[in-house]
């Protein structure tokens, strides 16, 4: 787990956002990822596809979302390229299209993920 | 869709990967029956590994065109053998030379004694097809410039610099110049004393074809560096003055023995097939790449076609669609791993207008074919047709 200090030296080089939604005050970095992935929740991700511009989350969004948070809270990390092809059905390049913003800024932010940050 | 059974591996401007067969054994060979302290005790064994040791930095001597091979330094990667050197090199007020091609190795430890005010710090910029202009060197260099340090390929575009052009110059203007030929070692020839230069810095695991862990500096008789780091050396024991006789001067602790085996081995690999056949057919192929992705619609290409000289990178992007999309999906539909984001080389992609998201990289290994290439154009068609 990530010790205090190092949580605060990523929030102050990452940035941070309080952001009300839903009536529940939430935590954002810079790019608009979920700092605590515990303060998602359907509702919250129902009014952020919304904000994106997907009126409504199908069935497909959701099984995505779900198998990424799913993933994400049992192993501690968000699931491999392979895995998400295999876990969801679904070919990224499908995913890519389905979320506004694409796989990172669409869909893993959707899910309520912390912001990957490969080699940005 | 396309049915993957293996990774296509394109970053090899990262690493390269798979190893040859021969590094591997050699690794696990030579370390089985040398894998002691070098040179630290008087036991045969001991001695025989320094003297295996000393045979590499030869090997690496030559490899580079350097003229002593007591002052090739081990280090664990060139990003470990550049801060070896910037630090022991520059002195308060003095301005260093440098470029906006430069990969954060050189850029973040100069950054910071620039930010600090004990350094200046004049970069220069590259021109569209991403070459610096020798003169623009000449230029920026003043009576205060203690060296000029510049990367001889670009790890983001491959374009390599005229060295031997700039080496000339710092020569005439009695300035060292410093090469960080992490991307060119293993591919083109590096001939440190013939182009004037004071010193290169390289890495072990990229085309070189050793492991990761190993890199080193290889020093011309007339540079001397500072001692930034101190430790035992197996020598001069007696004395708490670091030693000041190179290579030891450089090195402190125990060295990377088996990283060093591997790299022997991979230069052995190297000098057996032929360092112009490999670089001849990694270029081949990084033309069919460069080229076919030109050709797609939606997918714009960054690096320039002048080919020569080049190393095998190409950098582009696929229209409306983030860099780190398009290598997931590359990666998790079509079994191809390449490289996006901004390669440790920020003003690069500044300059180039990709910054902040970057660009997707290809980078090719001795290992690439010609169907990894038709498999990569064919993703990247389907993919750009895809937005």
């Amino acid at each position: 787990m990530e010790g205090v200090a190092q949580a605060v030296a990523r929030r102050q080089e990452f940035g941070e956002k309080v952001r009300r939604i839903v009536g529940r005050e939430i935590t954002f970095d810079g790019e608009g990822f979920f700092w605590d992935p515990h303060q998602w929740d359907e509702e919250v991700a129902e009014s952020l596809a919304e904000e994106a511009g997907l009126k409504e989350l199908s069935e497909t969004h959701w099984r995505i979302l779900r198998f990424l948070r799913e993933y994400y809270l049992q192993n501690g990390r968000s699931p491999l390229n392979r895995q998400i092809k295999e876990g969801t059905g679904i070919s990224l390049m499908q995913m890519e299209t389905l979320f506004p913003g694409g796989i990172k800024y669409g869909a893993r932010r959707l899910a309520g993920l912390p912001n990957p940050r490969t080699c940005s | 869709m396309v049915v993957f059974t293996k990774t296509i591996y394109l970053d090899n401007a990262a690493t390269t990967f798979p190893k040859p067969r021969e590094v591997l054994e050699e690794m696990i060979g030579a370390y089985s029956s040398l894998g002691v302290s070098p040179g630290r005790g008087s036991y045969d064994l001991s001695m025989k590994a320094e003297e295996r040791v000393m045979g590499v930095r030869r090997q690496i001597c030559q490899f580079f065109g350097g003229s002593d091979p007591e002052r090739v330094i081990f280090s664990y990667n060139a990003t470990d053998a550049l801060n070896t050197l910037i630090q022991g090199l520059i002195e308060p007020g003095c301005r260093v030379v440098s470029s906006r091609l430069e990969h954060n190795s050189v850029l973040r430890p100069l950054h910071h004694f620039s930010e600090q005010g004990i350094i200046r710090l004049d970069l220069i910029p590259f021109g569209s097809e991403g070459f610096v202009d020798p003169m623009a060197v000449a230029e920026a260099i003043n009576p205060d410039t203690s060296f000029v340090i510049l990367t001889h390929a670009s790890n983001v575009l491959g374009t390599v610099q005229p060295v031997d052009q700039v080496g000339a110059i710092c020569r005439e203007q009695g300035v060292p110049l410093v090469l960080d030929v992490t991307q060119t070692a293993g591919l083109l020839p590096i001939r440190m004393d013939e182009w004037g230069v004071s010193a290169v810095a390289f890495t072990g695991h990229k085309s070189l074809l050793g492991p990761t862990g190993i890199g080193g500096l290889v020093l011309s008789p007339t540079l001397d560096v500072r001692t930034t780091r101190f430790g035992g050396t197996g020598r001069d024991s007696l004395s708490l003055v670091h030693t000041q006789t190179y290579p030891h001067r450089l090195e402190s602790g125990t060295i990377n023995i088996a990283g060093i085996f591997g790299l022997s081995a991979g230069l052995h690999y190297i000098s057996s097939r032929r360092m112009d056949k490999i670089y001849s057919k990694e270029l081949d192929l990084a033309k069919r790449l460069r080229d076919g992705l030109d050709s797609i619609k939606g997918v714009r290409v960054y690096s320039t076609n002048r080919h020569d000289p080049w190393v095998p990178i190409i950098l582009c992007n696929v229209d409306g669609m983030d860099p780190e999309d398009a290598s997931n999906i590359l990666d998790g539909d079509f079994g191809i791993a390449a490289r996006a984001g901004l390669h440790c080389a920020p003003l690069v992609h500044e300059d180039l207008g990709t910054s902040p998201k970057g660009g997707i990289r290809f980078s090719l290994g001795p290992f690439n074919t010609d169907e990894d290439i038709d498999k990569v154009l064919e993703a990247m068609n389907t993919i750009s047709r895809s937005k």
